[in-house]
């Protein structure tokens, strides 16, 4: 006779299930399971301590490292519009009147100056 | 998981002094919830290891949490959460992991079904078919023998959905088995 094994129930099912999940049996594998836990989280708690300790320690310096590039930052943009404002200046400001005729007087030649004195009389 | 109120109230003073630092105490509460907590994580992941080192995580986890757990609350209940969350946790890793490897479909071997190592094959890839849910209320219920509202608090799901996963978890196993036949 040929039937379905499946089909007859959640019974066998549940059979087949409980049999697949069966926790394992014997005191000694619990108390081993249980050191191991106890071994786990003390190791683990002794890990968590140390990087609470490396936090508290990198704490400061992560404090005045970022104090720092915030200054620098500042500093860098208050450079730059004292700049900015210095370009601006000197190209909205005329260049003073006298400078060109001085500067001419310097470069003309001796020469030159007697022809222009002769000229202008 | 119902506790009885004598051992609830013992079990509450062993809660308040692993809380104050006792590590006795702690040890007592992993005596005491280990053989459930295993269930509850070897209900959600693959295999025997995974729940072992789930149950050790759980309680890493729980042994960091204690002093926010209120003891008026019942203790189980809020470990069994703790080591539900551990397994998927674990669940989700192993996915990333193993996506390159796992297969698309299970191989189904032309060998007699009748052998318990075949039956047994079928089972567990026929459970690897069905959602992480489906599959921890199916073995939580029908192999732990929680009842539908312990299922939901530990999943962190409501009442209807752990029946309703449980209910198609179970058609699911059946329409996957169906092709195994024994003779007589």
């Amino acid at each position: 006779m040929t039937h379905d094994r499946w089909t007859n129930g959640d019974s066998e099912l549940t059979n087949a299930l409980r049999v697949l999940y069966a926790a394992p049996e014997g005191e000694s594998y619990w108390d081993a399971l249980e050191a191991r836990i106890l071994d786990y989280v003390a190791r683990g708690d002794e890990r968590s301590v140390w990087w609470d300790e490396l936090a508290y320690m990198i704490r400061p310096g992560l404090i005045a490292a970022a104090a720092l590039i915030l200054a620098a930052t500042v500093a860098m943009a208050r450079s730059q519009q004292l700049e900015a404002r210095s370009a601006y200046a000197t190209l909205i400001t005329p260049s003073p009147a006298s400078i060109e005729p001085s500067t001419r007087a310097a470069s003309v030649g001796d020469g030159d100056m007697a022809i222009h004195l002769l000229l202008s009389r | 998981m119902t506790v009885p109120a004598e051992s609830a109230i013992s079990e509450r003073a062993i809660v308040i002094a692993a809380q104050r630092g006792s590590d006795e105490a702690f040890a007592a509460l992993v005596r005491l919830h280990q053989r459930r907590a295993y269930a509850v994580t070897r209900a959600i992941v693959l295999s025997h290891e995974d729940a072992e080192d789930a149950v050790q995580e759980g309680f890493l986890h729980a042994h960091r949490a204690l002093d926010r757990f209120r003891p008026d609350q019942p203790f189980g209940a809020w470990l069994y959460r703790i080591m539900a969350n551990a397994a998927l946790d674990l669940v989700r890793r192993r996915k990333v992991r193993d996506a390159d490897e796992l297969p698309e479909s299970i191989p189904m071997p032309f060998r007699d079904p009748a052998e318990s190592g075949e039956l047994r094959e079928r089972l567990q890839g026929a459970l690897t078919r069905l959602t992480d849910r489906q599959r921890a209320v199916i073995v939580m219920h029908d192999v732990e023998g929680f009842t539908h509202g312990e299922i939901g608090r530990t999943l962190g799901i409501p009442e209807g959905t752990a029946r309703s996963d449980l209910h198609h978890a179970r058609a699911a196993l059946r329409r996957l088995l169906q092709d195994i036949r024994s003779t007589s």
